[in-house]
């Protein structure tokens, strides 16, 4: 069954290839079959001739090439200059340094490693004193240093440094619980019957000797008993204390 | 060495000197395969001036390395890729900035300056002409491509590539070398049908064949 899409691709392909269609029967086949895909590929063969013309016929002229030659001969010799210019830039650059590295480059028969510590590399004097200056003041700061540390290191040999901080911390006073004295004082109940002045006088007298005995409770010398009953409360007494 | 050995020369004797910086055996190199990429170059700058200097820097570049060339291919393949990576590189600042309305001008300086240049020396005027308007009409065409979809139909209809050498040397894929060979095509195709204005030019020569 024809295929105009597929006829196309491939008169395409061949046309492009620059191939003649006449020489694929297939394809005249298809072409026969279907005017669309002839008109088609005679459009696009004298297209693609055209093309191939235009490159003909675009070429310049032959008198061109002559300047044209010229221009890039020119050219050339001048990249070559340079290129030799930088070459021995190079080399020259290789020239100053390479007696440097000369004793490190592969030789046969010894290893790098054995021509590691048996190569001697000429230096200049004042670069060579210059180097070893900066070993020794290194060397003069570094082991003080060092022992410094390794003498700490064995006087407190696995010792823990203990850090003393002062904390506040609340603490919770109690009061001094106070003590309720209760002192019962009891006095013999004078009967008055009949009183006389003398009496009283010697009541009065009684009182205050009694009144003097209160006052030193820890003794109860001179004491009297009475009729009446003190009772002396002393404040800041436990609540629940009578 | 006289002429004749010179002629006789083959490509890898020539690299052998060249890469021994002998220029004269690169001149020859160069003057074997000039023609082949100036074309290149003048389809896709579409302006002489840029195609000359475009080809002078891929020979230039040639020369700078050739002495990597280790004779695995031939010349003109390995001259081919430097040329296709020269083309991709090569920035777009004179011709590439401008559009179809420079192309009128410098049909016109063709006319005056370059027609030596640009077709070769006729006594059929009528020819040149026609060849004029087929050159524009091309031209036209391809300026409307991108220059990757340009430089993909150049080497598939000029150079004959495969799309898969096509696509290796541009550094893209296969589909994308087809869609710009195929839309390049369309492009010509439109330019250059007998509805349009080359029809003339396009029956008369196409009667030639």
């Amino acid at each position: 069954m024809h295929n105009c899409k597929e006829t196309r691709e491939i008169f395409t392909e061949l046309l492009l290839d620059g191939m003649d269609f006449r020489s694929d029967q297939a394809l005249s086949a298809e072409l026969s079959r279907c005017s669309d895909c002839r008109s088609e590929f005679e459009v696009l063969s004298a297209t693609l001739r055209l093309t191939n013309r235009l490159g003909e016929t675009a070429a310049p002229a032959e008198d061109y090439w002559t300047g044209y030659h010229s221009k890039l001969r020119q050219s050339l010799v001048k990249a070559q200059a340079e290129s030799s210019t930088s070459r021995a830039k190079a080399q020259r650059h290789k020239d100053e340094l390479g007696p440097l590295f000369e004793p490190l480059r592969p030789r046969a028969g010894t290893s790098l490693f054995a021509r590691f510590f048996k190569t001697t590399v000429p230096v200049p004097l004042p670069l060579a004193v210059a180097v070893i200056a900066a070993a020794a003041l290194f060397l003069s700061l570094v082991i003080p240093f060092a022992i410094r540390t390794a003498r700490k290191d064995v006087q407190q040999p696995n010792t823990t440094t203990v850090v003393r901080v002062p904390v506040e911390v609340p603490v919770v006073q109690e009061k001094p619980a106070e003590k309720i004295i209760t002192r019962i004082v009891y006095r013999d109940r004078l009967v008055v019957k009949a009183t006389t002045p003398a009496k009283d006088a010697t009541r009065a007298e009684s009182t205050f000797a009694k009144s003097q005995s209160e006052a030193m409770p820890s003794s109860l010398a001179g004491f009297k008993p009475s009729d009446e009953v003190k009772l002396t409360v002393i404040k800041g007494g436990v609540p629940n204390e009578k | 060495m006289t002429e004749r050995d010179t002629d006789a020369a083959s490509d890898i004797d020539l690299v052998r000197r060249a890469q021994a910086e002998d220029i004269d055996a690169f001149c020859l190199l160069a003057e074997r395969y000039a023609r082949r990429i100036y074309l290149l170059a003048a389809h896709y700058c579409r302006n002489p001036q840029d195609a000359e200097d475009l080809s002078q820097e891929v020979w230039l570049k040639a020369y700078q390395a050739v002495q990597t060339f280790r004779f695995d291919s031939s010349f003109y393949t390995w001259l081919r890729r430097i040329t296709i990576n020269a083309f991709l590189n090569h920035r777009r600042s004179s011709f590439f900035r401008r559009n179809g309305q420079t192309m009128s001008v410098q049909l016109l300086q063709i006319d005056s300056e370059e027609q030596q240049v640009f077709f070769e020396s006729s006594s059929r005027s009528q020819e040149n002409i026609y060849n004029k308007l087929l050159f524009e009409s091309v031209v036209n065409a391809l300026a409307e491509l991108t220059p990757a979809q340009r430089l993909a139909f150049l080497l598939r209809h000029y150079e004959g590539m495969t799309y898969e050498e096509i696509a290796t040397a541009m550094n893209c894929s296969i589909g994308t070398v087809k869609k710009g060979v195929w839309r390049a095509i369309g492009k010509l195709r439109a330019r250059l049908s007998p509805e349009s204005d080359a029809q003339e030019t396009l029956t008369s020569l196409a009667s030639e064949y």
